[in-house]
């Protein structure tokens, strides 16, 4: 497999993204990235080592807790309405899709039992079988 | 019916006076004879002509499904109940019991009344001892938000309840249920009328619950303990239907207008609220916002007046209450092992606990509406009749019917299959109680498949 001969000859296309390999910015990375990939990397190593120690712990007996998830879970669950402020295009979406079908829904089945009403007043509504008898 | 209730008054005095270590199997044996002696209850729906010696405790097709199964509904409380009370002093464990007791008078009292305002002030006294158990057992600091949403929600229709009731009674002299199934009377389609309507209808429209007064619901089902979680799901809502139909079967407006807004907002909010079920994360949740979309289904069906209408309500409610309370029960066998609600916690259950497993299945089945259960013959008959009513139903009852299963399908494929959980390191195995009282709950079903004409209530033809 051979590297182009320049660089620019080959251009992502819409489906395919250029890939890493390819991107001279992989390869010339600044010390503020390194530092950083370096931290991330402490992170998720200090998690992992915690993880480990409390599966392979013999006097924890429990589950292991994920923060992460709890927070996760009250976000989802508890903390949207303190987060919430009225704002023009939240108060329009809201009516139009709270309101809405319920407006929507009225004026189909008001008009469809009228027209019902109207038939079975006028004699010609067949019943198409016996529901109460 | 005083066979029923004296023994109920008095498991309160036996709770307080038996021995420590009998708490629990005596307060359950004496709460599962009391139902299986309730069960002659349906000995008088089945013969023509009813002759009962109380004036003001009868019971009709309608009411005996409810009473007994809020009589079936106690001692698997008192099961249920058994785990997390096990670590609270006695005298806190006995006023569950009494709790759980209390409600249970109040509730065979509330389906067995003639008179309506005894009825309404006895499904007021139903909300003390709920209250009592969410926010007194309760496992989180939002019970008593939750409380206060239940009660006040309730509250607030119930005033309007009253005054409709005391206007009904200054026109006609008398509420007694039975004198006025015989004479419904034809309203004009006036303000005042319709003003009637809703003020009496509201309260029930908060219990069952319509759709765009479901905000309690969530709440409450969530914070209360696993008792509360029962009875709330398996009858007090019914309590919601129960008066619906009663009311309903006195009015007879000539141009049904007035029925429209709950109609409508019942018929959106089956849909809109299984939606909600597929995008939860909590377990109990889940299983809290699904009473709404099934209730949704009996309120739609009581309002269009007819007879099979009436009987597919009566049905799903009672196969709806079967159904909620098990699922309810396998959420906290759950929450007892793993501390959560969060629903993608536990992977994989069917592995590690094969025969809760199979209940998962039968519950979520039954859930479905999977034929032949029960759940299923209320449903379709209640589609059957909305379609009757009118043709355009069908898309929104068939869809709801849809998102049904696809939430329940999703809640036991989060549970029972996929990967196994790393992070439980100790998985108890299931108690024999914990079976118990899922087959005491699956039991029933099974055998009103046999003969469901006993809750087909009575405008069965």
């Amino acid at each position: 497999m051979e590297l182009p001969s320049s660089p620019s000859t080959y251009r992502p296309a819409p489906l395919a993204s250029l890939p890493p390999q390819l991107d001279p910015a992989e390869y010339s990375e600044s010390l503020e990235k390194r530092q950083a990939e370096a931290e991330r990397l402490a992170i998720r190593a200090r998690l992992k080592r915690r993880f480990q120690l409390q599966l392979h712990d013999p006097r924890c007996t429990g589950m292991i807790e994920d923060p992460a998830m709890h927070r996760w879970t009250y976000a989802k669950s508890y903390n949207i309405y303190p987060n919430f402020r009225p704002t023009p295009k939240n108060s329009l979406l809201g009516a139009l899709f709270g309101l809405g079908p319920l407006i929507f829904w009225g004026y189909v089945f008001k008009t469809e039992r009228d027209h019902k009403e109207k038939l079975i007043r006028e004699g010609k509504y067949k019943r198409p079988f016996a529901l109460s008898s | 019916m005083l066979k029923i209730i004296i023994p109920t008054i008095m498991l309160i005095p036996t709770t307080t006076m038996c021995k420590p270590t009998q708490l629990w199997y005596t307060t359950l044996i004496h709460s599962m004879l009391i139902s299986l002696l309730s069960l002659q209850l349906f000995y008088p729906s089945l013969q023509p002509i009813m002759n009962f010696s109380n004036h003001n405790l009868q019971q009709n097709q309608t009411s005996t499904p409810l009473i007994i199964l809020s009589c079936w509904l106690t001692p698997l409380m008192i099961l249920a109940s058994q785990n997390h009370l096990s670590t609270e002093p006695l005298s806190r464990k006995r006023t569950f019991i009494i709790t759980t007791i209390i409600l249970q008078m109040l509730l065979i009292m509330t389906f067995s009344t003639t008179d309506l305002i005894m009825f309404f002030v006895l499904f007021e006294a139903t909300l003390i001892p709920t209250l009592m158990m969410i926010t007194r057992w309760g496992n989180q600091m939002e019970r008593l938000n939750a409380g206060t949403y239940f009660l006040f929600y309730t509250l607030m229709g119930s005033l309007p309840l009253l005054v409709a009731l005391l206007s009904l009674y200054s026109n006609t002299n008398s509420l007694s249920i039975l004198t006025m199934q015989l004479s419904p009377t034809m309203l004009k389609n006036t303000w005042t009328n319709s003003m009637w309507l809703l003020a009496a209808l509201t309260a029930f429209m908060i219990k069952m619950p319509l759709y765009g007064l479901h905000l309690w619901l969530p709440k409450a089902h969530v914070e209360a303990p696993i008792a509360g979680s029962m009875i709330l799901a398996a009858i007090l809502l019914k309590l919601g239907g129960y008066g619906i139909i009663r009311i309903m079967s006195t009015t007879n407006f000539l141009s049904k207008t007035p029925y429209y807004p709950f109609m409508i907002l019942a018929l959106w909010g089956i849909i809109m609220t299984s939606l909600i079920c597929l995008r939860q994360t909590d377990l109990k949740s889940l299983i809290a916002y699904s009473p709404v979309s099934h209730m949704g289904l009996v309120t739609a069906a009581t309002l269009t007046q007819t007879e099979w209408a009436y009987t597919g309500a009566i049905t799903l409610m009672i196969a709806h209450g079967l159904t909620s309370s098990l699922l309810f029960c396998l959420a906290n066998t759950k929450l007892r092992r793993i501390h959560s609600r969060t629903l993608l916690l536990t992977q994989n259950m069917q592995l590690l606990l094969p025969l809760m497993g199979t209940w998962w299945l039968l519950a979520s089945l039954t859930n479905m509406a999977l034929p032949p259960t029960i759940n299923l013959m209320g449903e379709l008959t209640i589609i059957t009749s909305l379609f009757n009513w009118s043709n355009t139903t069908i898309i929104i009852t068939g869809l709801g019917t849809l998102i049904t299963a696809t939430y329940t399908l999703h809640m036991f494929s989060s549970t029972q299959w996929g990967e196994l959980p790393q992070h439980i390191k100790i998985m108890t195995p299931s108690h024999t109680r914990e079976h118990l009282i899922m087959t005491l709950h699956i039991l029933p079903m099974m055998l009103l498949m046999m003969k469901p004409e006993l809750i087909w209530g009575p405008l069965y033809c």
